[in-house]
């Protein structure tokens, strides 16, 4: 559910460092099932750069119009440009299908990540 | 937080299938179980099934029942069946809403006559009691009782084109329910005292009110039963309905697929203000191409009063984006003119060339990718032609939308039932 090489903000996006400088981010396992059908992602464009807890993005589910919040500070190398015609890939499998935005960290990590196993006991207080 | 909620007989079957629960009403209930968009298109091109127990259920009986439900209900019972407005007898059903003395509605219901003297009225979740106590109190020195059956009965509703096939593998004698069963018409009993219990009956007996009726805009049945035999009921009907891929529904489909067939949610389009001036005249006692009332009812001089009444208009995206449909406000060139009531998404539906189609319309064009329209229902100061485009706007996003009189094409709910064989 929550893979333990990427790290998790409280507001359920997830980054998953590749090791070179670059992440991916996205929507975790927990955020997907919370919204049900994800039937459009709308996406920032190559270039922008956001500091940790900026919006970049929208989901939309059957349900609701969902922000993501960058969970770390970077800059948009590449948008999952799949999800245009796929946005089902975000609920199929969020942490590869699915990821939303490629960056340049700027920086460290976010220092207020969540490890995995950290993330899934914040997303159990939460369910209570 | 959820201990005083109530549960259907289904909640443990929808738990142990992946449903996601969701409070509503005073009931938990499934709002989708794996996608809530695959459950909408199932309506729509095979069967769903859903779990309406939380609708509330009101016997209405006695020497003056017909006489309380004429004062207290918006359709003329001397005159509201088919197109030759024929008057309401046994077996038949119609839609229609409760109004009180400002001509607000309290709720929308369908009535069913069960025989003389004796009416059967579905109304919504958590309404069963305000409505009855309504009734009661309008009944003043009349004849007439009314009584709540919620507890004590099982609802299952099954819609879209497979449904007639999958019900008649269940049923003991289908060509003879089928037989003169238009939209809005039922057949048999739930309860087995009753004479018309043995009208409709499943394989083992089990008699049902089976009334062919519902609120997706597909053809289907709505199926009340003891509530015991209520399990019982949904599983066969999925172990009948598995090769016409039947699928279990929840309420987010419903949403959808009620706002794409132009139905109101009660308390969300209709509700406590002036019911008047909405896509829904035929709810009302209108005589025909005349704006004259056909009878006196509770509400009427409200209704003839009101001359400053908001218009409910229906609404169709260009795509399959919506608003938050809370905060949402509606512009026209540049004014504010109103607020939204209901924006959903109808999966079904595309736009091409100007035409709504749906998955099902046998004439949408080759290749024509369907991905879904925003659509519902405004509430606004000027009456607005169809055509004209407006707004939407909340804290999000801006959204141009096209006020229409319909929604989803080539709808299925009026077809005659042996064209789905």
């Amino acid at each position: 559910m929550y893979p333990a090489d990427c790290k998790y903000a409280k507001n359920h996006e997830f980054v998953k460092p590749l090791g070179d400088g670059t992440a991916l981010v996205g929507i975790s396992q927990y955020a997907q099932e919370a919204l049900g059908d994800v039937v459009f992602v709308q996406l920032p464009e190559v270039g922008a750069s956001f500091a940790a807890g900026d919006e970049f993005g929208t989901v939309e589910s059957v349900k609701t119009v969902s922000e993501c919040y960058m969970p770390t500070a970077g800059e948009v190398l590449e948008v999952n440009s799949e999800l245009e015609a796929h946005p089902e890939f975000v609920n199929e499998d969020p942490y590869t299908k699915g990821w939303m935005v490629k960056i340049k960290l700027t920086g460290a990590l976010n220092p207020e990540l969540l490890d995995a196993a950290a993330y899934e006991a914040h997303v159990a207080s939460e369910a209570h | 937080m959820s201990s005083a909620k109530k549960q259907t007989p289904l909640f443990d079957w929808h738990k142990a299938h992946g449903a996601n629960i969701v409070e509503f009403g005073d009931y938990m209930m499934p709002i989708w179980y794996a996608s809530a968009r695959n459950e909408h298109l199932a309506v729509v091109s095979q069967a769903g099934l859903f779990d309406t127990s939380h609708m509330a259920t009101l016997r209405v009986f006695g020497k003056d029942a017909y006489e309380l439900l004429q004062w207290c209900f918006t359709r003329n019972l001397d005159s509201c069946v088919g197109k030759d407005n024929a008057p309401l007898t046994e077996g038949k059903c119609v839609y229609g809403a409760i109004l009180n003395e400002q001509g607000h509605a309290i709720d929308d219901c369908l009535v069913y006559k069960i025989q003389d003297g004796e009416y059967m009225v579905e109304v919504n979740a958590s309404q069963g009691g305000p409505v009855a106590k309504h009734l009661a109190e309008q009944a003043k020195g009349r004849d007439v009782r009314v009584v709540d059956l919620t507890d004590q009965i099982g609802k299952i509703d099954i819609q879209g084109p497979a449904s007639v096939k999958i019900m008649a593998k269940l049923l003991k004698n289908p060509d003879q329910v089928f037989d003169k069963l238009p939209y809005f018409s039922a057949k048999g009993h739930f309860d087995p005292a009753s004479p018309l219990a043995a009208q409709v009956q499943l394989l083992d007996g089990t008699p049902m009110l089976l009334s062919r009726s519902g609120y997706t805009g597909e053809v289907g049945f709505e199926l009340f039963v003891e509530r015991v035999h209520t399990v019982k009921l949904w599983e066969a009907l999925m172990a009948a309905g598995q090769e016409q891929g039947l699928t279990p529904c929840g309420l987010a489909a419903r949403d959808s697929l009620r706002t794409g067939a132009v139905l109101p949610l009660s308390h969300q389009d209709i509700g406590p203000w002036i019911f008047t001036r909405h896509p829904w005249p035929f709810a009302l006692p209108l005589a025909a191409g005349s704006e004259g009332f056909t009878k006196d009812f509770l509400g009427r001089a409200a209704l003839e009063r009101a001359t400053d009444a908001p218009y409910t208009l229906t609404f169709v995206g260009h795509d399959l984006r919506k608003v938050d449909g809370h905060e949402a406000k509606v512009f026209h060139n540049g004014q504010e003119i109103g607020t939204i009531l209901t924006c959903a998404t109808d999966m079904a539906i595309g736009r091409h060339e100007g035409r709504i189609y749906s998955i099902a319309s046998p004439d949408k064009p080759e290749g024509l990718v369907i991905k879904g329209l925003c659509c519902g229902f405004m509430k606004v100061k000027a009456k607005l032609e169809p055509g004209t485009t407006v707004e939407l706007r909340d804290a999000k996003r801006a959204i141009p939308v096209v006020i229409e009189t319909d929604v989803r094409p080539d709808r299925t709910a009026r077809k005659a039932l042996k064209s789905f064989f």
